[in-house]
């Protein structure tokens, strides 16, 4: 554990309070970073010794307005899993890509790219990956609805009815009468 | 690693198998033995199956639909729906069979569909596939994804609480009602089998959510005394439950207690919003069905004055159940929003003896007849008159409004509805030293709750059933020394029918008490109709309850009726529901005049 | 007359030489490989789009589907995953359960393996035996969870349903007639002169290359870096469990081949001190009602050591009964697009395919 808590000491000291930390389970911890310190974070990340990426994830808070983009960084020394995470904006989704840190992350930006539509300027390799001849929006998005695309596209009929009718009560002050 | 003649000579061992038997196919053949939990073609009991529609909604592959089927009666716990599986979607995951609250949907051990036909993949399963019982995914209440125990209600020790008149039970926290709340799978059966359809599955999503406000809303959408139901209704929506079918059910009459107890000001959630119809209308009785057909009589606007012959509101409510049954601060808070809308009552006003029901039906626009079963039916064996021997109502009412009352160190109580459950906890606590109560069926026969009669056994209370007492014993001076009684038999009926206890008059024996409290069941009194008007009455074939059409009125004109005189049930919910109805009645009535 | 530069070839979707639906695009000067790109995309069937308009529970059905020779590995991260969300406790039997049933479905995925392997080769029995020897372990997983392939075993919360009587018999009937078929298998083929003619020094990788690549699992452990998730990120009862972790270091096409048959052995010892080691006790804890369960907003990644690789689930939660999102991450992600790209420079067209199985590439759970 001592070793674990070491890490995440080292990089509050190096990077200031622009940056929070939190432990999620044994072996496991947050970084939330703002999009500028990201590279610079990974990069002294990796020669601390987290030399494994994971995955990229990301996540669409629609609500907020944003995307949640998530490295997964693993230290085979300290066993050590790292989830640095930042923020960045839904209507121009762009981040430079880690391609010169990790070259693996050439793989994982491209489906990003597609799923989502981040544009991850210097990957050489953002072309059509998973989907066959796509014309609609990046479907991993949360308003992307796939039975609409489904109906629209194909013209199917969407068989499943509501399966039951529950009578719903009519309250004073919806209707305005008892 | 070099390559040496080791090598390249191995591989020729595998000519062994030349002469070995193939262990992939077996000669002669035999089929093979499929797997005892194997996860196959639907299989579905109709006859066990209530066609709740949970395994239609946990499909993660949308592949049941829920279909009426022609042949199957619908009744309160069970609808006339049964699943139809489209196996075109199906994936074989056996998650409904898991969530199936009675367990009649399995999978069987059968695979083997090969139609040319495209609707032969979809249809309704019956047992047709079955392969017996211990074979395929069958539902186990181990395994279930549900959980079938409930969360039993604290109740105050016996030795305690046989003492004294405070509420028996101690209510739910917060925490207990909102794991009670979530184990409710909101399959709506429950409203099939409340008299009055309260929207059960939404007040209990209300109440788990924390918004009691919501859920005090819904109840008074067709039933304004939710915290006495919520007390000491007979839950029939409970009966209704799946959950009862093979464990217990959710606690609904709890639960809607609870969400009650935590709104102390009605009126600032509910408003006091009087509507703007004009009329006047007299309501008789101030029980159940009469305030519940004040409280949406006078919310739609009208002018209602209730008639009250006792001192006390609340009807049967008020004078029939103990206190440490239903608590007067209960009583007081919901009959006090009721009347704090503007609603009069008249109390000691007996009518028949104060006012005619002919001027009522003169000078109102409609009269409301809630009068209620108070009169005690009598044993009919010699000795039965006189003091030390009294109606269980008559016994409950003097008790309930502080009368004195005369009773013995030994009580007997005869008869084996809640009324006698009543009757003999009461006397418990009034210094009696033993009470015991003779009932001329069995235990299983009786009509009371079984948790009254779980109740009274804790308290102490004998339970001599199969006895049938025949006559009372007095001494010189007219006191009771005893009950003689003799045991009965049960004797079969027939399928279908009760069977009926007869006496064994050879031998008797004797109960020695000095007080006999009757309770065998109560009629009404209808001395307060005049002889003209009950001559237009149309009564039922045993001429007890009146006759009323859909709107709850009676066959005369302007006179609606509704509580015990007109429904076979006898408990409040039926009451609220029959005045819910006959509100509409007379609000139709009075607009179309 | 023209002379032809290269040739350009498509392997795949549908071809005995690659592992799954995925198809490769070569470019060969006579009959050495120049360039090589791959092309997924043919098993893209949006999983993790359609857990989110799901249930927590009624995603369980959906995720097995994931990968197709090793589902049960997948039923154990998201069953991780959510219990961690949750703070669900499993009970210790079901812990050893599930031991048993990863181990057994790893060896059913090395068998697949074997057989792939060879029949790339040209050596045809051994296909037939694997495929034989793993139906006796799809037979087992019919006895335990109903189902052959797709088990839908593994649920939040435990497992579905206990060990039916006689089982633990069946299982050490099944172990005894693998070793011993193990033999075999070495004589037949381990040992056998053309595989090491033609797998040795083939397509070998460097460690600090699979580093940097990303590679995880046998193929790893194949070039000497001595790692295993199990205990390196431990989960489930291993710590508890007596097991080496073999590694055979030259990294080329005979080493991993090599180290997955090493491993095999070790799986079939980690199932019999499991069968012995198993307490008595419930098998599921039971959960909230399943149409109305929420589960507090976080997220969390979970990892299992796959017999490809390193599998891992990142899921988050946001308060409410679906999930906000699931991301899968299969072993082949990595060895499966870049590395295979990048390796298959210099070979021979032959070699190719036993390349690429010998990577073991999963199309599926690179595609979800």
């Amino acid at each position: 554990m001592n070793g674990e808590m070491e890490i995440l000491e080292k990089v509050k000291r190096a990077f200031g309070d622009r940056i929070e930390t939190a432990p999620k389970r044994e072996r496991q911890a947050e970084i939330r970073v703002p999009l500028e310190l990201l590279h610079p974070l990974i990069g002294y990340l990796k020669a601390q010794g987290f030399g494994h990426l994971a995955t990229i994830s990301c996540v669409d808070w629609i609500e907020e307005g944003e995307f949640e983009l998530v490295y997964h960084l693993w230290s085979y020394e300290r066993r050590f899993h790292l989830l640095v995470k930042t923020r960045i904006d839904r209507e121009n989704p762009t981040v430079e890509t880690i391609i010169p840190i990790f070259r693996i992350a050439e793989t994982y930006e491209r489906e990003l790219h597609e799923m989502f539509g981040i544009d991850f300027p210097g990957n050489p390799n953002l072309t059509p990956f998973l989907l066959e001849d796509w014309d609609g929006p990046p479907p991993m998005r949360r308003d992307f609805d796939t039975r609409k695309y489904v109906e629209e596209k194909y013209g199917m009929v969407d068989l499943t009815k509501e399966l039951w009718e529950r009578q719903e009560p009519i309250l004073e002050g919806e209707n305005g009468e008892d | 690693m070099g390559i040496g003649l080791k090598n390249l000579l191995n591989p020729l061992d595998a000519v062994k198998y030349l002469f070995k038997k193939p262990h992939t196919i077996r000669l002669p053949y035999e089929p093979k033995v499929i797997a005892n939990r194997y996860r196959g073609i639907h299989v579905n009991d109709w006859d066990l199956c209530v066609g709740c529609g949970n395994c239609a909604r946990i499909c993660t592959c949308q592949a049941i639909t829920m279909v009426p089927v022609e042949g199957i009666e619908p009744k309160p716990g069970s609808t006339n729906l049964r699943p139809k599986v489209d196996y075109g979607k199906c994936s074989f995951c056996g998650q409904c069979v898991d969530v199936c609250p009675t367990g009649s949907l399995k999978l069987s051990k059968n695979f083997n569909l090969v139609s040319p036909n495209r609707e032969d993949y979809v249809f309704i399963p019956s047992k047709e596939w079955d392969s017996g019982p211990g074979t395929g995914w069958e539902s186990d209440l181990e395994y279930s994804i549900l959980n079938f125990e409930r969360v039993e209600m604290p109740e105050r020790p016996p030795e305690e609480r046989r003492k004294d008149f405070e509420p028996v039970i101690l209510g739910f926290s917060e925490e207990q009602a909102v794991v009670e709340g979530m184990r409710c799978l909101g399959c709506a059966l429950c409203m099939d089998g409340c008299p009055t359809r309260m929207f059960i599955p939404q007040y209990i999503e209300a109440i788990t959510d924390g918004d009691y406000e919501k859920s005090l809303k819904i109840f008074y959408v067709n039933n304004p005394l939710p915290e006495i139901c919520g007390t000491v209704c007979t839950h029939r929506c409970e009966d209704a439950c799946v959950y009862s079918k093979r464990g217990q059910p959710v606690q609904i009459r709890y639960l809607k207690g609870f969400g009650a107890s935590r709104i102390d000001d009605r009126a600032k959630v509910l408003g006091t919003k009087i509507g703007t119809k004009r009329g006047r209308v007299a309501v008789i009785g101030a029980g159940p069905a009469g305030f519940t057909v004040s409280y949406y009589l006078r919310r739609e606007g009208f002018d209602v004055t209730i008639f009250e012959a006792l001192p006390v509101p609340g009807g049967m409510m008020r004078v029939g159940i103990p206190r440490y049954r239903l608590s007067q601060k209960i009583l007081d808070r919901e009959i006090g929003f009721i009347t704090s809308l503007g609603v009069e009552i008249k109390y000691n006003t007996r009518i028949g003896r104060d006012i005619k029901l002919s001027q009522l039906l003169k000078e109102f626009d409609a009269v409301f007849l809630g009068v209620g079963f108070h009169r005690g039916i009598k044993m009919g064996i010699p000795g039965e008159d006189g003091e030390g021997v009294m109606q269980a109502v008559d016994f409950l009412r003097k008790v309930n409004l502080g009368e004195e009352v005369k009773i013995g160190k030994r009580v007997l109580v005869v008869g084996g509805g809640d009324v006698a459950m009543d009757a003999t906890r009461t006397p418990l606590r009034l210094g009696a030293e033993e009470v015991i109560l003779s009932y001329r069926r069995r235990e299983v026969d009786m009509p009371a709750s079984e948790e009254e009669i779980k109740e009274a056994k804790e308290e102490g209370v004998i339970f001599m059933t199969q006895t049938l007492p025949i006559e009372v014993l007095r001494d010189s001076k007219g006191k009771v020394t005893g009950v003689k009684y003799v045991r009965t038999r049960m004797e079969d009926q027939g399928p279908g029918r009760r069977p009926r206890p007869v006496p064994i008059m050879e031998e008797t024996f004797i109960f020695e008490v000095d007080t006999v409290i009757e309770a065998i069941g109560q009629e009404p009194d209808y001395s307060l109709i005049e002889e003209e008007i009950r001559e237009k009455l149309t009564f039922d074939r045993n001429g007890k309850r009146v006759v009323v059409d859909e709107n709850g009125m009676t066959s005369v004109e302007g006179l609606f009726a509704g509580g015990d005189i007109v429904n076979y049930r006898g408990d409040i919910i039926s009451a609220v529901a029959d005045a819910v109805k006959a509100a509409k009645g007379i609000a139709r009535y009075i607009e179309g005049k | 007359m023209e002379r032809i530069e290269h040739f350009e070839y498509f392997i795949g979707p549908q071809h005995p030489g690659v592992t799954g639906n995925m198809s490769y695009h070569l470019w060969a000067r006579g009959d050495e490989i120049i360039k090589m790109v791959s092309s997924v995309g043919y098993l893209h069937r949006g999983f993790e789009k359609l857990m989110e308009y799901r249930l927590w529970i009624q995603n369980v059905p959906m995720v097995p589907r994931i990968c197709v020779p090793e589902p049960d590995v997948n039923e154990t991260l998201y069953a991780m995953g959510v219990e961690r969300l949750a703070g669900l406790e499993v009970p210790e039997r079901a812990q050893y359960i599930r031991v048993l049933v990863l181990e057994l479905a790893r060896l059913a995925a090395y068998l697949f393996y074997f057989g792939g392997v060879a029949g790339a080769l040209g050596l045809y029995t051994i296909p037939q035996w694997a495929t034989g020897d793993r139906d006796y372990i799809l037979d087992l997983f019919e006895e335990l969870t109903g189902g052959r392939v797709y088990h839908i075993y593994i649920t939040p919360g435990g497992v579905r349903r206990d060990l039916p009587p006689g089982f633990r018999e069946k299982v050490k009937k099944v172990l005894k007639h693998l070793r011993e078929r193990l033999s075999d298998y070495d004589r037949l083929f381990f040992d056998n002169a053309l595989f090491i003619k033609r797998t040795k020094g083939v397509a070998v990788m460097t460690k600090e290359y699979a580093l940097e690549m990303g590679v995880t699992g046998p193929n790893l452990r194949a070039t000497g870096f001595r790692y295993d998730v199990r205990r390196g990120d431990p989960y489930l009862v291993y710590p508890k469990l007596e097991f080496d972790i073999p590694v055979t270091g030259d990294g080329d096409n005979y080493s991993r081949i090599m180290q997955r048959r090493l491993e095999f052995e070790e799986s079939i010892r980690i199932i019999e001190q499991v069968l012995d080691m198993m307490p008595e006790g419930p098998v599921i804890t039971k959960l909230p009602n399943p149409f109305r369960w929420k589960i507090e907003k976080n997220d969390v990644y979970v990892r299992v050591e796959s017999s490809k690789g390193e599998f891992g689930y990142y899921i988050v939660s946001d308060g409410s009964e679906k999930p906000r999102r699931i991301h899968v991450r299969g072993p082949s992600y990595t060895h499966g697009i870049q590395v295979a790209q990048e390796m298959a420079v210099g070979l021979r067209i032959a070699d190719v395919p036993v390349f690429l199985f010998s990577l073991d590439i999963c199309p599926p759970d690179i595609e979800r």
